[in-house]
């Protein structure tokens, strides 16, 4: 068994003979000594590129993002999608140019939601798309590494949510705020606390004067002494939270005492007193203990720590598609993905304040959605703009070790450069000014749905003039209930002449196999059509007879209710369905509110559609 | 109190362990049983020649590991759970998770040797999508647990995933052959339609226009050629030498074409329009080849009407093609039509979800009831045994499991494994010698095997297999048959037990496949009796979710004796963290807590409701309460969150009866969800109701030490 697993994970690796350059892999195993050397990595370059591997990206077909997607109903669709899958494998490259030199520490951690903390975290169960794992098993993807050794992790919410203990179980570093008044009851504990832990330092300093082993052994037992480690110890039970400060106050006048605080017990806090034979054994203690913690940290949070790492280093986020990969990462890492866009981006710009997206700066280069390819996208680039840029990785070769993921990255770091350069965006940061991206890149962060509407810049929308219109969504009606089978080229025939509504220029796009959408140019058309849908005015017969087989349509806000209600079943025209119903049962009890959102249509994309 | 607190940890350690049952299982040791391990790669051979081993066994026996087994912690089996309840769980998890590996072994009685002839085959299976678009969705749910114990277990993902056989249900390849009558039956349609319309492509870059006055001379020239009557089957024109790897003279249906290989589909757009443009007398068409790899053709007709021909042929060629492409996709389930087919005795062990996987992936949806689904099981797999069943069931062989566990391998190297006890038993057959199981893998024969408990399916089907063998020797079954092959499945013996499987072992629901009954120890067996005896009256249940997390089932319980008087609660069951359910003694106290609970939550915050006994339940403000009924709508449903509070949320449950709380609810989230769709995101409930309760303990506290002070002042 294991030899054929070796031997299949081998020949898959194989298949990729491409030039790479050594990516660093991480698992479970080596995660925490790699862990100090990234985080000098990530401290020393000037930017971070992420990128994830994930085990789907939607569902059914109309689930995924498409050009009739405004940017809540795209955030939605996202937040769907981070919801559903896991990401199995996260590469991370922070990097820097110097002298128009890429230096590139590329890192690919294998990730597996494996509960090491708690049973049903960090995910109970996730979905997987099975093309998607099969491609990832072309490119030679070693699942049987990602489940055996995967590292696991909690979001920030559910560390909190687990209650794992995170506070220090340290109590002398701890500084408490001036207690108030002391009453007659504290004074009283607090000095019961420094006799008895006077008493008991005296009785251990003077070990060596010979005793009696039922006297030493019923002195342990009636002082409460134990050992801590190879310490001796003595435990104090307290019952709030005021008797842990009061006694931390009472015994700071002892020097050589490390306070504690004990595993709780259930229903009784308690105090551990260790006693250390000096200074210098003190500040061991203390180191040890830290240690401990923090290794305990380690695991409760596990690859966060690297998410933690990027958000606190507060450098630009290099991503290709950040919409979709910040959703997965605020969803698995950060916390439950809000109900809005709004919402979302505000929460996540609190932990990644610079993020750039490739898929945007492709935009102001002239590429549109069409490069949703890396690789495509960088041998285009190469074949018409002939700047070169030289990659330097700075992570020594392991030998013997064939590395084939996370290559990604490292694509997308030189597609960033690649545009930066085409841009004339210089990237070189001069030492010590960090947080001052250059101006260009500083116009373009934080995009994450960037359809031309909401583009900011006038003049590069019209570079689409001609293969790209921009149309209001409440020009867009929805049609389903037609045969199945039908393609749009059909829809459009038999809407042409139908009514006057079709006698100016509209347009009939399929979105999945059994719903289509049709645009009206002319602004106003779409509600009539509705109108005369819904009143059963006379339509040619072809279009009668669809209609009494079942033909409906529905408007914009219908779909953005689909979206929002969570109903995601396969077939768009069912969600559709059943949303109409509903809304018809629920009518009258809101005005609709009237938002004149933008998106941005275009042909070349929809020709997509239909291939679907 | 205590007892009953006990009893609810046992029932979710119960239902946490009995569910996936092969978690009980000892450690692995060496692995001696030799498999016949089947992928994609070896799967026409290994079919064949299973078709053989089936055709002669006497039964078979299967195994399935799947991806996972609950969708929801709240998903697992419990013991109030009602029959239909178990099935809408096994249901949710037969049509979410997916089917990894499947275990064969068909046994045959050799007269010979006095011994079973096994042949263990291991199948590894995987969902991939063979054929393009075809509406389904090929996603499946992976519970992180269950692959943890895959991988405890050295499951090999990468073979599962690279060389898996993918498979096809019934209903599926239906629909497949539907879609293709509907796209084949049009007349309309252009053959070359896949191509996009090509016609609106126009020369516009030089290289296209140049490639296209080239490519329309070397047409010309084949096509004078042709007309001139020259053979053109090894001598090309001398103007095709550079290309003409690229064009080849072949025959489509005995007219002339020309072959083009290797060109760019930019090109062959061009070829395509220069070919309609110039030569009425050409047509360009696509075939499918023998490697199933779409050729194009450049094909010469005599007449329009030899050229409509040509199109019905093109047609009539694809279809076939696209209809091989879709039997060519069954697959695995080739296996199943076969196990169906011949009429074999099944058997499996504790085997309900597994055939619930066998149905839903390779014949067609659940139906929506247990009756229904055990009845499509009856007409494809006409007698079943579990072995489960047999061994706890029949007194004799409860007997030698010493009472003890039924997991799978626990039954089997008490079984088969360990040596003969001596008979010192009171049964008197323990010292009978053991049923002989040989293992028989590529024509190779093994008669001494070790235990090795791989937890592959393909050996817990052998193991399944020999537990069974040995059963039916135990209970003194003559192997030799006077009419070979069916002996089993009609043995008077065995009858008693064929086609009974448990529907959940937490509770010991068995039902019948024959007539769809099902019921606790519908057997009539000893066992039976002495270990499922809570019985539940579903209807003076209420479901409660949405409590205080740290609410302990006695603390509920305490509550309602303080409210309702002791005795008035039956039992108090956890759901999950938030969810529990509540059984009264009598059925007016459901109606009767529904309403005290209403009046409590309408009289918010006024000392009454506070110092109310059930206040320390409804403390988190946003506790709905329902019947029994209302969980199996929540069961019913295909979405699954993990918090049973979520869930009834997600799919619209306010619960009964809750409305003035409900009401109060939608003005305070009012903001964030439109009334349309009142499902709101559990993350602001949460925040809110952590907000009431934070306020509501306060006034409870203060309430609580003025009465101490004036209680303190009386006493003096």
């Amino acid at each position: 068994m294991y030899l054929r697993r070796s031997l299949c994970t081998q020949s898959a690796a194989g298949h990729r003979r491409r030039r790479q350059l050594p990516v660093k892999q991480v698992i479970k195993s080596n995660f925490s000594e790699t862990i100090a050397e990234f985080k000098d990595s990530i401290f020393s370059s000037d930017f971070v590129a992420v990128s994830l591997q994930k085990t789907g990206g939607y569902s059914a077909p109309w689930q995924k993002l498409l050009p009739i997607d405004t940017e809540e109903t795209a955030y939605l669709k996202a937040k769907r999608a981070a919801e559903r899958f896991q990401v199995l494998q996260f590469s991370v490259c922070p990097f820097s140019v110097k002298a128009s030199k890429l230096i590139a520490n590329p890192y690919n951690f294998q990730l597996f939601p494996r509960h090491e903390v708690k049973v049903g975290m960090p995910s109970y169960s996730f979905s997987c798309q099975s093309s998607c794992l099969t491609s990832m098993a072309q490119e030679g993807f070693d699942f049987n590494a990602c489940v055996y050794n995967g590292i696991s992790y909690l979001s920030r919410a559910q560390e909190s949510a687990a209650k794992v203990q995170t506070g220090s179980v340290l109590l002398n570093s701890c500084s408490f705020q001036s207690t108030s008044a002391f009453t007659v009851a504290d004074v009283i504990f607090a000095e019961r606390i420094k006799t008895r832990v006077k008493n008991w330092m005296n009785g251990c300093n003077n070990q060596h004067k010979t005793e009696d082993t039922l006297i030493s052994s019923l002195r342990k037992l009636v002082g409460r002494s134990e050992i801590y480690g190879s310490r001796p110890s003595l435990t104090i039970d307290v019952c709030s939270e005021r008797q842990v400060q009061l006694t931390s106050e009472v015994l700071k006048e002892f020097v050589n005492i490390v306070l504690v605080r004990a595993p709780a017990k259930v229903g009784v806090e308690a105090i551990q007193v260790v006693l250390t034979s000096s200074e210098e054994d003190k500040n061991l203690l203390v180191k040890e203990i830290q240690d401990l913690e923090e290794e305990q940290g380690r695991l409760v949070s596990g690859f966060r720590e690297v998410i933690d790492l990027i958000s606190t280093s507060q450098k630009p986020v290099v991503v290709h598609n950040s919409l979709n990969d910040f959703a997965f990462i605020h969803s698995k890492f950060l916390a439950p993905l809000p109900p809005t866009m709004y919402e979302f981006t505000s929460s996540l710009l609190t932990v990644f304040p610079h993020i750039l997206d490739i898929n945007h700066l492709m935009k102001e280069i002239g590429l549109f959605n069409k490069m949703n390819n890396l690789s495509s996208a960088i041998s285009y680039l190469d074949r018409r703009f002939s700047t070169s840029t030289d990659m330097e990785v700075s992570n020594e070769e392991e030998t013997g070790r064939v590395n084939v993921h996370g290559h990604c990255v490292m694509r997308e770091c030189y597609l960033f450069i690649k545009l930066c350069s085409i841009l004339k965006i210089s990237l070189e940061i001069r030492e010590g000014g960090h947080t001052q991206l250059p101006a260009a890149l500083q116009r373009c962060s934080n995009m994450f749905f960037s359809s031309d509407a909401r583009y900011p810049f006038d003049d590069d929308v019209r570079i689409w003039t001609g293969k790209s219109r921009t149309v209001s969504v409440s020009n867009l009606v929805f049609l389903w209930g037609f045969r199945s089978g039908m393609s749009a080229q059909d829809l459009k025939d038999v809407l042409c002449n139908s009514h006057d509504v079709f006698s100016e220029e509209f347009d009939v796009k399929m979105v999945d196999r059994t719903c289509a959408i049709v645009v009206f140019w002319t602004p106003g058309f779409s509600k009539s059509f509705l109108r005369i849908m819904d009143s059963g005015e006379l339509f040619s017969n072809k279009l009668k007879d669809m209609i009494s087989e079942g033909l409906q349509a529905a408007d914009y806000e219908t779909y953005k209710g689909v979206c929002k209600s969570g109903l995601w079943k396969p077939d768009l025209a069912e969600c559709l369905d059943q949303a109409t119903n509903e809304i018809k049962e629920l009518s009258g009890a809101k005005t609709q509110q009237q938002e004149q959102s933008l998106i941005c249509w275009n042909n070349d994309e929809m020709i997509n559609l239909d291939e679907l | 109190m205590r007892k009953n607190y006990l009893v609810r940890v046992l029932t979710r350690l119960n239902a946490r362990t009995s569910q996936p049952l092969r978690f009980l299982c000892s450690a692995p040791s060496a692995a001696g049983v030799e498999l016949k391990n089947v992928t994609k790669s070896n799967f026409e051979p290994a079919l064949t020649e299973l078709r053989r081993h089936v055709r002669e066994a006497d039964f078979v026996s299967i195994d399935l590991e799947m991806t996972g087994i609950t969708s929801a912690p709240w998903r697992e089996c419990f013991e109030f759970d009602r029959p239909d309840i178990q099935y809408l769980k096994v249901k949710d998890s037969a049509q979410k998770f997916a089917v990894v590996q499947f275990g064969v072994c068909p046994f045959r009685w050799d007269q010979h040797s006095t011994s079973f002839v096994a042949h263990p085959h291991n199948f590894y299976v995987f969902p991939r999508q063979e054929i393009a678009g075809d509406g389904f969705s090929y996603e499946f749910l992976c519970q992180t647990s269950s692959l943890e114990f895959l991988a405890r277990y050295q499951f090999d993902f990468n073979t599962c995933i690279n060389e898996g056989i993918s498979y096809l249900s019934r209903s599926q390849e239906e629909e497949a052959l539907k879609c293709l009558d509907s796209v084949y039956k049009d007349d309309v349609l252009d053959v070359s339609s896949n191509l996009g319309n090509g016609s609106d492509m126009q020369l516009v870059r030089m290289a296209d226009i140049l490639f296209a006055e080239r490519m329309k001379n070397v047409v010309g020239e084949w096509r004078a050629g042709l007309l001139r009557g020259v053979n053109c089957g090894s001598e090309s024109p001398g103007s095709l030498n550079d290309t003409n790897q690229k064009f080849q003279t072949t025959f489509f249906q005995t007219r002339p074409a020309l072959a083009v290989n290797g060109l760019t589909s930019r090109q062959l757009k061009l070829i395509k329009l220069v070919t309609e443009k110039h030569f009425n007398d050409l047509t360009y068409v696509h075939v499918t080849g023998e490697s199933s790899c779409r050729l194009p053709l450049i094909v010469y007709t005599d007449s329009a009407k030899d050229r409509e021909l040509l199109k019905g042929e093109v047609k009539a060629c694809q279809r076939k093609a696209a209809e091989m492409s879709i039997k060519s996709a069954i697959g695995f389930r080739h296996v199943i039509d076969l196990l169906s087919s011949e009429r074999k005795l099944i058997v499996g062990h504790n085997c309900f979800l597994d055939l619930a996987h066998v149905y839903s992936k390779f014949i067609g949806p659940l139906p929506s009831t247990a009756q229904e689904f055990v009845s499509a099981v009856q007409t494809y797999f006409p007698s079943i045994i579990d072995t489960k069943v047999l061994l706890n069931s029949d007194d004799v062989l409860w007997r030698i499991m010493k009472k003890g566990s039924t997991s799978l391998s626990k039954a089997f190297s008490l079984l088969c494994l360990l040596p003969v006890a001596p008979t010192s038993t009171s049964n008197g057959l323990a010292d009978k010698p053991r049923v002989k199981v040989d293992v028989q893998v590529d024509g190779q024969r093994f008669s001494n095997w070790n235990s090795g408990a791989k937890h592959e399916a393909g050996y817990d089907a052998f193991m399944t297999g020999c537990i069974f063998s040995e059963a039916c020797f135990r209970l003194g079954i003559d192997f030799n048959p006077q009419a070979p092959g069916s002996i089993l499945q009609h043995n008077e013996k065995l009858q008693k037990y064929i086609n009974y499987l448990y529907l959940s072992w937490v509770n010991g629901d068995i039902i019948d496949l024959k007539t769809g009954k099902s019921g606790t120890d519908s057997l009539g067996s000893a066992t039976g009796r002495q270990r499922w005896h809570t019985k539940f009256t579903f209807s003076n249940m209420i479901l409660l979710w949405g409590l205080p997390t740290k609410l302990k089932a006695k603390d509920i319980r305490e509550c309602f004796y303080k409210a309702f008087g002791s005795g008035s609660i039956t039992s108090v069951h956890h759901l999950d963290e938030t969810a529990a359910f509540v059984q009264f003694s009598r059925a007016e106290l459901v109606s009767d807590f529904l309403e005290l609970k209403d009046s409590l939550e309408r009289g918010n915050k006024n000392p009454i409701s506070v110092l109310h006994p059930l206040s320390r339940i409804l403390e988190t403000g946003c506790v709905r309460a329902a019947t029994y009924e209302m969980y199996k709508e929540v069961c019913c449903s295909p979405l699954s969150e993990v918090l049973f509070a979520d869930q009834a949320e997600r799919i619209g449950w306010k619960g009964a009866s809750v409305d003035v709380n409900g009401e109060d609810d939608c003005e305070r989230e009012g903001e964030t969800t439109s009334p349309a769709f009142p499902k709101q995101s559990s993350a602001s409930v949460r925040t809110s109701a952590a907000g009431t309760r934070s306020s509501m303990n306060l006034q409870t506290d203060q309430i609580m030490d003025s009465l101490c002070r004036s209680a303190a002042q009386l006493s003096r």
